[in-house]
């Protein structure tokens, strides 16, 4: 049986069909339906069918009849395609033996493409190169075989040619994967060792960990340990996935994909990336490897109503629990109140949690401008990270400032390299290098790669390179350390008060635009109060910046007889609730977009 | 109850920012509209025998009945009128003529409420209006010949309007009462559908210049949007700014009356109720002889309503009026948030009474709110 187990991941660029693929998958191996069919199966979040993009690793159990007569069990592990959730994928590729490498046949090869190929060589798989959309009247398979080969050392006669849209080739690839992939190594008799790759939680069950067994085999009954806490738990139920359900099963052997439950009510107890063993004959070692995530971009999280506290507190634990890579901790406003400073991948991935406490939680949020983590060393030797800039030390007792620095590799056609390099100027970005890459078809394709603080890269980087070398220019970055900068504080005055949640860190050469374009957006969008509200900019005590939110001079009613008193009242009683969504900061009621102004600041 | 308020929901077409409960006349309706009305006015009369001390046909155009049809709609109403009685009728300027302004004065009507809301053809044409500025010239200077005290409505702040023209021909013109407007975009008007944006800064100073234009022709402002020589104010409509009781007949049309009479032996007892306001239903409801539909006032919901309304006046509201009707006290939950405002010069008090300053009037509603947030603690 294990001999006939495979277990793949499939890894690609963003929008170059890895979720159309997935899908076409699941129904050549009748794994669904075709009345169950609906486009992007594997993508179950609400958000993610919205968005188009796979944000958490989906694993599923597939049945497939191979041309040499036998059936196979496959398990899919469906991985995130968005350069934030790098976690997420390295997380998937640790549980199977094999990827499927996805590649666009108009596009070519991208800064992903290489990114994921390198995690997945890292764990030593089995990779299988797929050209996809090769119904596209723009594909051209054969020069992008030729490219993954020259790029990355794969070879062209490897390449499998496919489309997820029609289903062409699709049989070619569930062979490969029988035949290129290996089964699952690991004995049913050794000391279990399984990984947690991912978790959810049920009201009703608590904790249900996503594992990969290695070695050994986890039944219901098995008293288990999680290996880095040591707290043990009597093993409930265990299953596979099928698509759109949990199936229970007796048991997981070696190499086999599935869940378990065991009655885990604390969410910190079974975290992604630990190894479960049996607590009477456990195993001698952990399974190795597990890169922890490690958030980068630091945002203020804050209910609107200070009574709400506790709720997003509970939330916040539940999302942790299947999203790792968000980090958070208790954190005081005086703008804002008691709210948490929350660390996560990058902008997407806080937007994206920041949507899912709204919506899968009903909750009201205030969320500051994400910024990244400086590190400061004080005149006394002491060094500090400061993860919310109303936290940064006074000046005078610094020495030097850091802030962290991205190494990033951009992938473009040849004719867009003098924008990328002028905008890159813009973002304080110094080259390391620049290579031409295989001349296939008619423009070459060139790596750039820089140095670049990644603060200037975090709000709207991603966009104006694509907007520049319309669509074509691919980008990816990976931390770099930390460099010294000119970085000062800006502090933001709202009638005269400053307001913690709005202060912010940028270079010096820049805080000036950067204030300006602040207070005029600020003034823009607080609402006018019964009085004139400035706004200000400053540097330490010196104001930098100026604009006025002109007082209100009209609210009421111009008619109101015997006939309107009824509906009068209604709308001036939904005015008070209006009112109830904005942040009184003192006097002046500050709406959501305010705390994110900084983001679209200073930028064209 | 000495004031009673009648719907005639006719108009000959109906204007792109109106959500009155209007509709155009159709055979036989105004006959079926007339019977019901003499049936309902009867069954009022009993409760309410009066005398009415004021008397408001609005609507729609009352003025749009033909003469036979207006004698009835007056013979339908048993009321008696006492000494000084105010009659006010709504008209649109091409309703009126010498004819039938004889007819009027003969039935009882002695003030005119004219819908001018222009005197630019421009502006007239944007708002769909049925006449022009001759028509509204005409019409005023008949009214004012014919001996009625007559008002103009004016509409203020439309973008493109020269409103400091309009302001000073309706100074000029000799009228005692002006209600001047600035336009609401109503939900579900055609205004609303075509998406017309209206320019608060716009409005705010419309009203200021109203507020001089029209003070030194003698019009002083009474009330946040209507203008009047000493004496000339519309006593009717005071009525409701001052959380008084008054009747009301026709389809849509609101009433508020006291408990004792609507909550005698009805599920309202029991409750703490202050008053009750009846709304009644729309036309083809109203003549199938529906009742009303009451919204049960309580104490504390009356205390809220005289405040949204009589702040509206520059006399005020008499809190101590209104502290005996309800029998909160009202000064002592008001007291912080009255003393606050007062500072920032938003409000003044006068003994029993506490009004809106000339700064305060125009954020009428951010002050309403801050006293209603008072009077729930």
């Amino acid at each position: 049986m294990q001999e006939r187990i495979r277990n793949f991941s499939i890894i690609a660029h963003v929008d170059h069909g890895k979720s159309t693929l997935a899908d076409r998958i699941l129904q050549m191996t009748k794994a669904v339906s075709e009345r169950e069919m609906r486009e992007q199966f594997l993508d179950s979040l609400e958000l993610e069918r919205e968005r188009g993009i796979t944000i958490k690793a989906s694993a599923v159990r597939l049945f497939y009849e191979a041309s040499d007569g036998q059936t196979y069990t496959f398990n899919l592990i469906d991985t995130p395609g968005h350069v934030d959730f790098g976690y997420e994928v390295s997380r998937a590729l640790a549980a199977v033996e094999g990827v499927l490498l996805v590649v666009d046949a108009s596009q070519g090869v991208e800064a992903q493409t290489i990114a994921n190929f390198y995690l997945a060589l890292e764990h030593e798989h089995t990779i299988i190169p797929v050209v996809n959309k090769i119904d596209l009247p723009s594909a051209r398979p054969e020069e992008v075989a030729l490219e993954i080969e020259e790029v990355l050392g794969l070879p062209a006669e490897e390449v499998v040619f496919a489309s997820g849209k029609t289903g062409q080739g699709v049989e070619d690839i569930l062979e490969a994967i029988v035949h290129r992939v290996p089964a699952p190594k690991g004995k049913p008799t050794d000391p279990t060792k399984a990984l947690i790759f991912d978790s959810i939680y049920d009201a009703y069950q608590g904790v249900i960990p996503y594992v990969r067994v290695f070695e050994g085999s986890i039944r219901p009954g098995d008293r288990i340990r999680v290996w880095s806490n040591n707290k043990e738990f009597q093993v409930d139920r265990v299953g596979v996935f099928r698509p759109g359900s949990l199936e229970p099963t007796g048991g997981l052997g070696p190499g086999e994909v599935g869940w378990l439950t065991a009655n885990i009510r604390e969410i910190g107890d079974t975290q992604v990336g630990d190894t479960i063993t049996l607590a009477p004959n456990p195993t001698d070692a952990a399974y190795p490897g597990f890169k922890p995530a490690k958030p980068v971009v630091f945002a203020g999280i804050y209910p609107t109503d200070t009574q709400d506290y506790n709720r997003l507190r509970d939330a916040l634990e539940k999302l942790k629990l299947n999203d790792a890579a968000l980090d958070f901790e208790p954190e005081t406003s005086e703008a804002l109140g008691f709210g948490f400073r929350c660390g996560f991948l990058g902008l997407l991935h806080a937007e994206i949690v920041q949507e899912r406490l709204e919506r899968e939680f009903d909750l009201d949020l205030i969320a500051t401008a994400p910024s990244v983590i400086y590190r400061v060393m004080r005149s006394d030797g002491s060094i500090e990270e400061v993860h919310n800039p109303s936290m940064m030390p006074d000046p005078g007792t610094i020495e030097v400032m850091e802030e962290p620095y991205v190494r990033l590799t951009v992938y473009t056609p040849e004719e867009y390299v003098g924008p990328i390099m002028q905008l890159l100027q813009e973002k304080r970005g110094r080259m390391e290098q620049m290579n031409y890459l295989g001349g296939t078809g008619g423009s070459k394709r060139v790596e750039l790669r820089y140095e670049v603080p990644f603060g200037e890269i975090l709000y709207d980087f991603h966009d104006r390179l694509k907007s520049l070398s319309r669509g074509y220019a691919s980008m990816d970055y990976e931390q770099a350390g930390y460099r010294e900068g000119d970085l000062v504080k800006v502090t933001v005055l709202v009638n005269d008060e400053p307001v913690d949640a709005l202060a912010f860190i940028t270079h010096r050469d820049k805080a000036y635009s950067i204030a300006r374009s602040m207070v005029d957006k600020l003034a823009e969008v607080i609402p006018r109060q019964q009085f004139a509200v400035p706004v200000q900019a400053a540097i330490g005590g010196k104001i930098i910046a100026r604009a006025t939110v002109k007082a209100l001079r009209k609210d009421v009613l111009a008619k109101c007889y015997g006939g309107d008193v009824s509906r009068k009242k209604k709308l001036l009683e939904k005015q008070k609730e209006g009112k109830k969504r904005l942040k009184s900061i003192g006097k002046v009621d500050v709406p959501q977009e305010a705390f994110l102004a900084v983001l679209s600041a200073g930028r064209e | 109850m000495r004031s009673l308020y009648i719907h005639v929901p006719f108009c000959p077409t109906i204007c792109p920012y109106c959500d009155f409960h209007v509709v155009r006349r159709y055979g036989g309706v105004v006959e079926a509209y007339l019977k019901r009305l003499a049936e309902e006015a009867a069954a009022l009369h009993q409760r309410f025998p009066g005398p009415l001390e004021t008397l408001y046909f609005g609507g729609g155009t009352p003025s749009f009945l033909r003469g036979h049809e207006l004698e009835r709609l007056f013979a339908a109403l048993p009321w008696r009128l006492s000494l000084g009685a105010e009659v006010t009728m709504e008209a649109n300027p091409g309703t009126l003529n010498p004819e039938r302004l004889t007819l009027l004065k003969h039935l009882g009507v002695n003030r005119l409420s004219i819908g001018v809301q222009s005197f630019q053809d421009t502006v007239l044409k944007t708002l769909g209006r049925a006449h022009g500025r001759k028509g509204a010239f005409q019409a005023v200077e008949m009214s004012l010949e014919a001996g009625f005290r007559t008002s103009i409505d004016l509409i203020l702040g439309l973008p493109g309007q020269d409103f400091e023209a309009d302001l000073r021909e309706a100074a000029a013109i000799g009228v005692g009462h002006v209600s001047a407007y600035t336009l609401q975009i109503e939900p579900g008007t055609p205004f609303e559908i075509q998406g017309i944006r209206l320019d608060e800064d716009l409005e705010a100073a419309a009203f200021e210049m109203a507020e001089q234009i029209l003070g030194e022709a003698g019009l002083e402002r009474y009330e946040v949007s209507n203008f009047a020589r000493p004496g000339e104010e519309s006593r009717h409509n005071q009525v409701y700014w001052r959380g008084e009781f008054w009747g009301a007949l026709g389809p849509a049309a609101v009433g508020h009356y006291p408990k004792d009479v609507e909550a005698r032996g009805s599920r309202l007892e029991g409750h703490e109720v202050y008053s009750v306001r009846a709304t009644n239903p729309p036309l083809p409801r109203w003549l199938a002889g529906e009742a009303p539909s009451l919204e049960v006032i309580s104490p504390l919901e009356y205390a809220r309503e005289a405040l949204m309304l009589g702040l509206r006046l520059r006399e005020g509201v008499d809190i101590t009026l209104v502290e005996g009707r309800s029998g909160l006290e009202l000064w002592a939950r008001l007291k912080k948030t009255v003393r606050e405002l007062e500072e920032r010069g938003l409000i003044w008090t006068h003994q029993t009474h506490l009004g809106a300053t000339r700064v305060g009037l125009p954020l009428l509603h951010r002050l309403i709110l801050q006293f209603w947030e008072a009077l729930r603690a």
